[in-house]
């Protein structure tokens, strides 16, 4: 039971970055390499608050926000300027400074060694230690942002995205303000992914920057990729296959010293495989030409 | 306000790209309401003079004035809110989504763009179903109806063309700025995309268009300049332009 819980609540935790990410990926068109640098921010911010200063988890994951959001101007910038492949090697180098601070600035973050012992969060004085109310905690969050994401994708500020992601020339010749568009997009995924970060940090009560690095960004985007970009239903089908998935290889009872490279090739084949036969992934609606 | 007053003015406006002059000391004035065509001959400036009024390039030196302001050097979204609305050469409607959407994506001033809007959406419940309706009375304007939810990819090039229209009549452009807009379109869809011009007049729109027929531009016309190495060489009434012997001798080469 605890181990299905366990499950259940990573799904909960990867909705945020994977609905998020659709809002840049599947609908702004622009190929973010960077989320899991967001997720980050998020999860710091966040623990840094509450472990250094005592703060309740509440207005530490508002803060989190904000400073998620916030740092996200600085990739919005470029990605007003570069489209295509210069917007991904734009977000690669945000992610790896990102990264970087997060490794290398030791006084503040601990650097490799991490920040253990996370409080668990509390509502109203009532601790949520115990992972069925864990669950239900992060279930709220995940149905909080799939609320927020249906009403967005469905919006005419979803639909100016999708024009941007179809033809950026032609939406400023229709007389948006593509800039306006594009930073909005950015702050709220941005925002949505230091949810994500909070729930983590407080959920594992250890982070690290190893769990914010390119490889977390690639299985984000794998997420939103395999799933399929550009709809609601896409980015949700990603997150449950992709988390079930390691769990089904599991019982297939594979000695330990091969499991963890089957598993890698088996996501690797799955991608190209998508890539060639599916390019709007599993439930999807936007091709990748 | 007069019916054939201005609604745009350029004068001695230049745009060159590297030792290109493409556009050297153009003046011109588009009367309201009417079908202003520029003709000319391949590289004679006239998409660089389009994309000039529509902000996408700046003029090196030069007014343009679209209702008593200036516009040049203001961003291309800015002027498009002014009224002055584009169809490109190559249509450039938005592939993925359908007709309708086409539509909608154009509406001018959507509170629903502003994100923190969609907290109470339910204020603009109206407001919705308003521009729903205005909408699909376009796109029957324009005879579509019936592919109101068809993605516009799957349309032919001249249903493209068509919906590109729509979505300037929704977005209350008030000039319209057609690049070829018969190019490439089926000989039968011809007719339909010219009625439609006609009928955007009547609509009280100004249209300023680049034709290369010439058949097009004596029936649909009222006014015609002729632009020849990124210069107005000759302007006047369609006959006046098109029956003159020098412009034959540089358009035709006869």
């Amino acid at each position: 039971m605890n181990y299905l819980l366990h499950i259940l609540i990573m799904i909960n935790i990867y909705i945020p970055l994977a609905l998020s990410l659709n809002l840049l990926v599947g609908y702004t068109g622009l190929l973010s390499m960077c989320h899991a640098a967001f997720y980050g921010i998020g999860a710091y911010t966040t623990t840094l608050l509450m472990v250094n200063l005592k703060v309740p988890f509440f207005p530490a994951l508002f803060a989190g926000i904000l400073f998620s959001s916030l740092l996200s101007l600085l990739i919005a910038y470029p990605s007003l300027r570069l489209r295509g492949d210069y917007f991904v090697l734009a977000s690669l180098g945000f992610q790896i400074i990102v990264f970087s601070i997060l490794y290398n600035w030791v006084s503040l973050t601990r650097g490799p060694y991490g920040i253990p012992g996370i409080p668990k969060p509390s509502l109203f004085g009532f601790e949520i230690d115990s992972l069925p109310f864990f669950f239900l905690f992060s279930l709220f969050f995940a149905g909080i942002t799939f609320l927020a994401f249906r009403s967005l994708y469905s919006s005419p500020f979803g639909l100016v995205l999708k024009c941007i992601r179809d033809d950026e020339l032609a939406t400023i010749a229709m007389g948006k303000n593509t800039t306006f568009f594009k930073i909005w997009a950015f702050v709220i995924a941005s925002g949505f992914a230091a949810i994500s970060g909070a729930l983590y940090a407080t959920y594992v009560t250890y982070i690290d920057p190893t769990s914010f690095t390119l490889d977390e960004s690639i299985f984000i985007l794998t997420l939103v990729m395999v799933g399929g970009a550009g709809n609601l239903k896409g980015p949700l089908s990603g997150v449950v296959f992709l988390i079930i998935l390691p769990e089904v290889l599991r019982f297939l009872g594979l000695p330990d010293t091969v499991a963890p490279n089957v598993r890698q090739m088996i996501y690797g084949g799955l991608i190209i495989y998508l890539m060639r036969k599916r390019p709007q992934g599993l439930l999807g609606e936007y091709r990748w030409r | 306000m007069e019916v054939n007053g201005a609604i745009l003015e350029i004068e001695n406006l230049k745009r060159h790209f590297g030792g290109v002059r493409a556009v050297d000391g153009v003046n011109l004035t588009l009367s309201r309401g009417r079908i202003t065509a520029l003709v000319g001959p391949n590289g004679a400036g006239k998409t660089t003079l389009f994309n000039l009024v529509s902000g996408f390039l700046t003029p090196d030196d030069g007014k343009i004035v679209y209702r008593g302001e200036r516009i040049d050097k203001k961003p291309p979204w800015f002027i498009a809110r002014l009224g002055i609305g584009r169809i490109f050469q190559d249509v450039r409607i938005f592939h993925n989504l359908t007709v309708l959407e086409n539509v909608l994506s154009v509406v001018k001033d959507n509170p629903l763009e502003k994100p923190w809007n969609l907290l109470r959406a339910r204020k603009y419940r109206e407001f919705g179903k308003e521009i729903l309706e205005r909408a699909e009375r376009w796109i029957e304007f324009v005879g579509l109806a019936d592919k109101k939810d068809e993605i516009a990819e799957n349309l032919s090039y001249g249903q493209q063309k068509l919906v590109a229209i729509a979505r300037l009549l929704m977005g209350e452009f008030d000039l319209f700025l057609l690049d070829e807009p018969t190019a490439g379109v089926h000989p039968k869809m011809i007719k339909k995309v010219l009625d439609m011009i006609v009928k955007l007049k009547e609509e009280g729109k100004t249209i300023f268009v680049i034709e290369h027929n010439m058949n097009v531009v004596l029936e649909i016309s009222d006014w015609v300049y002729f632009m020849n190495e990124g210069r107005i060489v000759s302007f006047g009434t369609p006959d006046d332009v098109l029956g003159d012997k020098t412009i034959r001798a540089i358009y035709l080469g006869v």
